[in-house]
């Protein structure tokens, strides 16, 4: 892993996570799913937006204390919230 | 036996009955009229979840939220499906302090309540949603409307997405700084969400808002910002799914810049793990970083007067620490329990913090106090 | 996907084959363009494995396979609404068979061996049937319990002509309205030949593999053939086959194949099997389900009730 020389600030640690996302795709080939082998696609933790609920109050959470907002669908309305 | 044609009866006009083994087969589904592939769902659901939310900055407990919501999915006929949501927070706390210096916390106390509903239908490979929200405060009442369409190629592998939404906010705060005050926005997004192999989803969506109206802060003494801000974000996610573990591992990663002259980025990974049956484990983190608005000014906090003055005299300043450049990060967990094949439980808990000097690249903002929140949810939820 | 192309009988008639449930199968599609049958014939063609590999009684993960898994263990193995239905169905197999047609009675291939050639020994056969017994199966809606150790399910009574009917009704909703879906004799014609003529479909000689013993004419519907010659092995001039009575474990005798005719590949193809468990009243067992039939008795001759000559 990293030498413990080089101290793991947060911006360093975000670098890394992707790192490590990445590399668990190398080695797959791209090969679009046959309409029998979907079982795992269907899986609810494979949708995007299962939770509803929790989407919604992690987005109000973010747009009150942070500037940046949306990237996940259209039409959710403001709040006042500062 | 001799071989013998038993041409037998079955006229061509005779009325044709259906034995009962016919019978019984033509009441297996999928079998007649079926259904193309974007298809209503079969079950609805009902979920209610209690969410809470609690901040502080060093010494001074700032804001509590107690939120119960409400969700209700309900498919109707076979080609619609109704979504509705209603959430009511009790704010409580001090209002919002920036720096590392205290002056005394004002406390105040506020409700909201918000809710959204969407009606879809569903065609051959397409899907069109209807949907409106609402949010109602003291001081801020917000409106939107929404239209989205999904299509789908034969395969199923591949789905387009097309929103477009508007909204309309009307601002009268409690100090009556201003008075019926004005922000409206219209927003446009498109998306592709694509099956890359049997174990992996991917989406991109790119999305353009174009706002303009009253965007201050009414409760800050100096606070004047543009009357327009359009934002542009491009979001990318994926969802892998690691066979002989049964583990997914979820992933994102969300650019974002405006014309206030924030740009942002956003990086969450999480990993859902089944822990036999009936529980599942999920470990989440999520980094952001921003940079600071053009109009940004550091706070520095005067013995005498109080609040900070921007120095000079600019025509447009704010030191709204939501503008300010800073890092944060979010660790969590969160349990799901699916009790039978109906009900389900989960409780998530996160904890936030954020501090100017964990902006990417260093250079956050100075004068900052860090903040932290623990962000509560417990929720249950029920198929039918 | 492992797919051969042959070309039909003029330039808008495709043939596509491939192997599925150990079985040779088509789909033929009449009045399109080759490339917009092509698009059609996969579709179907991965819908029959999906319901393959879904009910398969050969892959460990598959839904059939884990509840013959947890037979005897007192665990409820839960199902999705396709299999739940499925089970619905077969229970209704059972009712209107008076009990003999029985899921679980695919056990009784522990017992009789058609590869080496042997009648088993009473013993044996008490010790299957002992195994045998859908009354015995608990289900609810969701989930299904074998509550004994060595109890079986399996689909293989009407897989095959389910998968046709589900491939036969992707094709129909994608607007093809001519062709068959054929899955090693089990068939399914979703319409006639572009000119309104009916398919000729030949049945199977039951002692000439090679040749037809007679031909059914039809523009639509299904038709399922069961037969003492899919697997077998003569002992003494006596012929012992794969279609067993879960009552007494023994093979049926009476006749060498019957062929039903129905709006669905699964009702077809059910009523064929029952009717061969129904031995000699097979004749009024298909009567009391309004259907057209072809038998051949076991003289090789050939009975015809309902259809045209």
């Amino acid at each position: 892993m990293i030498a413990l020389k080089i101290p793991i600030t947060p911006p360093r640690a975000a670098l890394l996570l992707a790192v490590l996302a990445l590399s668990s795709l190398t080695g797959c080939a791209l090969q679009p799913p046959q309409a029998f082998e979907k079982g795992n696609l269907a899986k609810r933790e494979m949708t995007f937006g299962a939770d509803p609920l929790e989407d919604a109050f992690s987005q109000h959470v973010y747009f009150s204390k942070e500037a940046a907002s949306g990237g996940t669908g259209v039409g959710g309305g403001g709040c006042g919230c500062n | 036996m001799a071989a013998t044609d038993h041409d037998d009866i079955q006229p061509a006009d005779a009325r044709p009955r259906l034995g009962s083994i016919t019978l019984a087969a033509l009441a297996l589904p999928g079998l007649l009229n079926v259904a193309h592939a974007e298809s209503a769902p079969t079950d609805g659901v009902i979920s209610v979840k209690l969410q809470s939310y609690d901040d502080r900055q060093p010494g001074l407990d700032r804001i509590r939220v107690i939120a119960p919501s409400l969700y209700v999915l309900a498919p109707v006929a076979s080609n619609w499906a109704l979504e509705a949501s209603l959430v009511h927070d009790d704010i409580s706390g001090a209002s919002p302090r920036w720096h590392s210096a205290i002056s005394g916390a004002s406390h105040m106390s506020d409700h909201r309540t918000a809710g959204t509903a969407r009606v879809t239908r569903y065609f051959d490979r397409v899907s069109v949603g209807v949907g409106g929200a609402f949010s109602e405060e003291r001081d801020y009442r917000s409106r939107a409307a929404s239209l989205d369409v999904r299509w789908s190629t034969p395969d199923n592998n591949t789905t387009l997405y097309l929103g477009a939404g508007l909204t309309r906010d009307d601002i009268n705060p409690v100090n009556g700084v201003v008075e019926n005050e004005h922000k409206r926005s219209n927003e446009f997004m498109i998306g592709v969400t694509q099956a890359w192999t049997k174990n992996d989803l991917v989406q991109l969506n790119v999305g353009h808002v174009a706002a303009s109206g009253y965007f201050n802060d009414p409760y800050k003494l100096v606070d004047k910002r543009p009357r327009e801000r359009d934002q542009t974000t491009v979001l990318a996610r994926w969802n892998h799914h690691i066979e002989p573990l049964g583990v997914t591992i979820r992933s994102s990663y969300r650019f974002y810049r405006d014309t206030f002259g924030i740009r942002a980025h956003t990086a969450t990974v999480e990993g859902v793990h089944p822990l036999g049956e009936r529980f599942t484990l999920t470990p989440s983190l999520r980094y952001y970083t921003q940079g600071k608005a053009d109009f940004y000014y550091d706070p520095v906090y005067d013995p005498v007067i109080g609040e900070p003055y921007p120095p000079g005299r600019p025509r447009l300043s704010s030191s709204d620490h939501r503008l300010s450049a800073f890092g944060a990060i979010t660790v969590g967990a969160k349990i799901e329990w699916r009790i039978d094949s109906r009900w389900s439980a989960d409780f998530k808990y996160e904890r936030y913090e954020q501090r100017s000097n964990w902006r990417l690249g260093g250079n956050g903002s100075p004068g900052l106090a860090r903040l932290s929140a623990d962000i509560l949810q417990i929720g249950f939820s029920r198929r039918f | 996907m492992d797919v051969e192309y042959a070309a039909g009988d003029d330039a808008e008639d495709h043939r596509f084959r491939f192997t599925a449930m150990a079985s040779p199968c088509e789909v033929r599609l009449a009045g399109l363009p080759r490339a917009l049958a092509t698009a059609h014939a996969e579709i179907a063609i991965a819908e029959v494995r999906r319901v393959e590999h879904k009910y398969s009684r050969y892959r460990p993960d598959s839904i059939v396979s884990r509840i013959n898994a947890a037979a005897g263990s007192g665990e409820a193995v839960e199902v999705d609404a396709e299999t739940s239905q499925l089970l619905d169905f077969a229970a209704q197999l059972h009712a209107l068979s008076e009990g003999r047609f029985d899921i679980t009675s695919g056990v009784l291939r522990r017992a009789w061996d058609f590869r080496s050639a042997r009648i088993p020994t009473p013993y044996a056969l008490a010790e299957a049937v002992a195994q045998i017994g859908w009354p015995r199966v608990q289900r609810t809606p969701e989930t299904v319990v074998l509550p004994d150790a060595g109890m079986e399910i399996d689909f293989g009574g009407f897989g095959k002509e389910y998968a046709a009917d589900r491939a036969a009704a992707l094709l129909e909703r994608d607007g093809a309205t001519s062709g068959i879906v054929n899955l090693g004799g089990d068939l399914r014609v979703l319409g006639p030949r572009p000119d309104g003529s009916a398919w000729s479909i030949g049945i199977q000689h039951p002692r000439a593999p090679e040749r037809t013993i007679a031909s059914i004419r039809l523009a639509r519907g299904a038709l399922a053939t069961s037969g003492d010659y899919e697997r077998f092995f003569e002992v003494n001039g006596k012929r012992y086959c794969h279609i067993l009575n879960p009552a007494t474990g023994w093979p049926v005798q009476g006749w060498q194949s019957i062929s039903v005719v129905a709006p669905l590949c699964v009702a077809a193809g059910a009523m064929s099997t029952i009717a061969l468990l129904h031995e000699d009243t097979a004749p009024a067992f298909l009567a009391s389900q309004q259907v057209a039939w072809l038998g051949v008795d076991r003289d090789g001759d050939v009975i015809r009730h309902g259809l045209p000559a």
